[in-house]
């Protein structure tokens, strides 16, 4: 997915090539390549300290590369001859923090980057009061940032970045500080606006719920590298390792043989019983690699064997743990717990997706 | 503290107002007050300038060696303001270094250009920690980065963004500088004093060691009542403006790598500055203490140390153990007063008390002695007792203040956690606060410590004949027109003064 622009017919509404950032000697981001194609939400998912902000302020224009290339709109504005400033990069920035100016109301922080394109005081303020109502907080346009709660705070935050009417949007975990409900509300209210402007944008999180429900395509970064990218579904069922398959959701990790794997199915052997189920493998799996077993691809009840050494109830459904012979699995059925702890149950598997032992990494017990 | 100061407004009282007003404007008071309120004016804008300037450089911009820029910046804060002064005349005054080697000796060291000059150069450290620090507490490098994704300038943010958010800084700095500048005495007492351009502070102190008549004595009381009078009205708006107001945090500083601009001349600009301020002329100091006679070549050739052994005789080491034994037990009885008062700040008394330490420290040291002289004179006078009393009296402030910060940064949640882990209330303190606050109690004695060696305005209006400070000393030296001897006796104590300091300073800059 990262080629170069030469082969497409538009340009990508954001290409990195090559990038290295190090901050003193410690190197941040190390030859990343990243495209985000017009109209499309990339997320940026990985643990913190992996580099998501650090790329975003270089795409931003804060931090320089020593090394690489970023063009937005096919127009190179960071590369070795270049350095366009941040203001002159047409890009929109949501923070973290908000980054609200405390000396500021509402209305005058979202008027703020109307007034910088030569928009008189009268209109930017109306046009703010109208990005504020879409943010449906036209009644806060008053407000200065002291006087609001988080939630408040970050929609003002999105209301400026959606003034700059920019042609790329970066979203540093917008919603990291916001409790669980606000948070699924923001981003639906994000995704609302998405359809609407229809441009290009770049969310950084480290919540892989959040990433796979706003993304158009994700990609995993570790280490200051892109490990993967794809479609939601694509990096949840397809894993290119244990630490990828663990940073998009749950995943047990089972010892067992692969036989045979055709374009959907596999024939694994788990402690000696041999199945065929939906799921396949990486290329560099080999014949005996890590099983990576997601919780919805299990059910209980089946003939595969083991005792339940933990469970969560949580409302919805019910997440049980089974101590089995291949390994630890975890299962995940809807409704209220249907065994008890140290019970004897069966289960069975649907998919699975198997990919190369790490060679340092003792096999899972 | 409250008792001296009423026995001085009651004795300005006694005068009667209206010869109190008359004793301001006639009889040569005036040019004194006229001078130090331009002075004081115009270094406030130039020291407020210029460490805004100096703030922005090391904060924000990409310049070379910004932490020891940061320390070259702090060192006049280290540095006496009468050793700046004796430096500047060394450097840059008449038969100076400058004049030695280059035939050119800056018009006007001795007389208003010079005093304003070294004014600024011992203020701008001061505005430029009050803007650094609004910088860093108010200023977080995202609201900037916010105003440039909007599409806004270096410069557009620096006028739209920064400063509006500075202003408080700003207007903290600006009140900091002049009540500093017109207390001054060190500087216009080393070069206006010659040059016959007298400020208050100066006048107070030839009118009460030099002249001995009662009109004297009650001119310098009525300047002093003026003094303070002139400081609060100054401290007090500035302390509820600005200063008292908690920062508004929206944002946690994101990780380093920033650079506001690539620009490396203002770094440049800002070595070029500590170069000509400080360090040419203490350069000047210590070659006039090193060489053999005034008006010899500063080669190696004519280097000696004469000077040296012959600054170090009885009274003078006699005069330096009285400074430190002074230092150490000023800044000790602060430690524990701030401490006390510390663990008073919830209550009513311990808040008033905690107003009136910081009062106390915006009292001029000029007033604050002959507020001594009035109410413990009688007892005391001539004794080294009266100027430890004038120094804790002084430096109270700089104790409570460091270890309240200290102790309100404190999470409240720590000692509740040894609550609950069985600790009683004085266990929890000695266990968790304690250890915690030991940096703040450190840093707060060795301030003090500091502050005292410096001491020179209170000391040089309280001593007797067997109560001279090493400040004092070299005071009293420099009028009698000594050079060599004089800048030997200051160069030792600014090393003194230097390795005391520079621990405290390196941990000052090096946290960011």
């Amino acid at each position: 997915m990262t080629g170069s622009g030469d082969g497409h017919g538009v340009a990508a509404a954001l290409e990195c090539r090559g990038l290295e950032v190090a901050y003193g000697r410690d190197p941040v981001l190390a030859a990343l390549d990243l495209r985000v194609e017009r109209h499309e939400v990339l997320a940026l998912l990985g643990p913190s300290g992996s580099g998501k902000s650090t790329l975003l302020y270089t795409v931003a224009g804060f931090i320089h590369p020593r090394s690489g290339e970023i063009a937005i709109d096919g127009r190179v504005v960071a590369s070795a001859h270049t350095r366009i400033p941040p203001e002159l990069r047409n890009v929109g920035l949501v923070f973290q923090n908000y980054a609200l100016w405390p000396h500021l109301a509402a209305v005058e922080t979202v008027a703020y980057p109307l007034r910088r394109r030569g928009v008189g005081v009268a209109e930017a303020n109306r046009r703010a009061i109208e990005l504020l109502e879409r943010m449906s907080i036209g009644h806060l346009s008053e407000r200065r940032p002291a006087e609001m709660s988080g939630g408040e705070q970050q929609r003002v935050g999105v209301a400026r970045a959606l003034a700059a009417d920019a042609s790329l949007y970066l979203f540093d975990e917008p919603t990291a500080h916001l409790d669980t409900a606000l948070r699924a509300q923001l981003q639906h209210e994000l995704a609302e606006r998405r359809r609407m402007l229809g441009a290009a944008a770049v969310y950084a999180t480290h919540d892989a719920g959040e990433a796979l429900a706003v993304a158009d395509r994700v990609a995993l970064l570790r280490d200051g590298r892109v490990v993967q990218t794809g479609p939601p579904v694509q990096v949840y069922e397809q894993p290119v390792d244990v630490w990828a398959a663990r940073l998009t959701g749950p995943a047990s990790v089972l010892e067992g043989e692969v036989h045979h794997a055709d374009g959907a199915c596999v024939v694994v052997t788990l402690s000696g019983r041999t199945v065929r189920v939906a799921g396949g493998r990486t290329a560099d799996a080999g014949a005996r690699p890590d099983l990576l077993v997601r919780p919805d691809w299990t059910a209980l009840g089946g003939d595969l064997n083991g005792i339940v050494s933990q469970l969560w109830y949580r409302g919805p459904h019910t997440d049980y743990r089974l101590d089995t012979p291949a390994g630890d699995v975890d299962v995940r059925a809807t409704g209220p717990p249907a065994a008890t702890v140290g019970q004897r149950v069966g289960w069975g598997l649907r998919r699975v997706w198997a990919v190369r032992r790490p060679p340092t990494e003792p096999a899972p017990a | 503290m409250g008792f001296p100061l009423l026995e001085l407004f009651s004795a300005a009282a006694a005068e009667g107002w209206t010869n109190a007003a008359r004793s301001l404007v006639g009889s040569g008071a005036a040019t004194p007050v006229v001078n130090t309120l331009w002075t004081g004016a115009v270094v406030t804008a130039v020291a407020v300038a210029g460490g805004t300037a100096a703030a922005m450089t090391t904060e924000r911009s990409a310049a070379p060696g910004r932490r020891w820029l940061r320390l070259g910046l702090l060192l006049p804060l280290i540095i006496p303001s009468f050793v700046a002064a004796l430096s500047w005349a060394q450097a840059y005054g008449p038969a100076g270094l400058l004049d030695d080697v280059l035939g050119l000796a800056v018009p006007g060291v001795f007389g208003p250009f010079g005093v304003v000059a070294v004014l600024v150069i011992e203020a701008l450290p001061l505005a430029y920690l009050a803007v650094a620090s609004g910088l860093a507490s108010r200023a977080e490098p995202d609201l900037e980065r916010a105003a440039r994704a909007s599409g806004a300038t270096a410069g557009q943010v620096f006028v739209t963004v920064t400063l509006p958010l500075l202003r408080p800084a700003l207007a903290g700095a600006a009140a900091l500088v002049f009540v500093t500048t017109v207390n001054a005495f060190g500087a216009p007492a080393i070069l206006g004093l010659p040059a016959r351009f007298p400020t208050v502070t100066t006048r107070i102190y030839s009118d009460l060691a030099f002249a001995a008549s009662p009109a004297a004595f009650s001119r310098a009381v009525t300047l002093s009542a003026a003094l303070v009078v002139l400081t609060l009205a100054v401290v007090g708006p500035a302390d509820a403006a600005g200063l008292g107001r908690g920062a508004v945090r929206t944002a946690v500083p994101a990780g380093g790598g920033f650079t506001g601009t690539g620009a490396r001349w203002p770094g440049v600009v800002g070595w070029a500055y500590v170069a000509a301020a400080t360090a040419l002329p203490l350069l000047a100091l210590v070659l006039m203490a090193l060489t053999r006679a005034v008006g010899v070549a500063p080669t190696p050739a004519n280097w000696t140390l004469a000077h040296f052994t012959e600054a170090l005789d009885g009274r003078t080491v006699a005069a330096l153990g009285r400074s430190l034994g002074l230092a150490a037990v000023a800044a000790t009885a602060v430690v524990a007063l701030g401490g006390l008062l510390t663990a008073l700040r919830h209550r009513r008394v311990g808040r008033a008390l905690s107003t009136a330490a910081i009062l106390s420290f915006a009292v001029p040291g000029t007033a604050l002695a002959v507020a001594m002289l009035l109410a413990y004179g009688p007892w005391l006078r001539d004794t080294v007792a009266l100027i430890a009393v004038a120094y804790v009296a002084k430096f109270w402030a700089l104790g409570h203040r460091t270890v309240a910060a200290a102790a309100d940064g404190l999470p409240a949640d720590l000692p509740r956690a040894a609550r609950m882990s069985g600790a009683d209330s004085l266990t929890a303190v000695r266990t968790v606060v304690v250890p915690l606050l030991r940096p703040a109690l450190g840093a707060a004695w060795l301030a003090v410590f500091l502050f005292g060696l410096h001491e020179l305005t209170m000391s040089s209006l309280l001593y007797g004949p067997g109560s001279r400070t090493l400040a004092v000393v070299i005071l009293n030296l420099a009028q009698l027109g000594d050079p060599t001897v004089t800048s030997a006796l200051a160069v030792m104590l600014t090393a003194l003064l230097v390795a005391l300091a520079t621990p405290l300073l390196v941990v000052l800059t090096g946290k960011r």
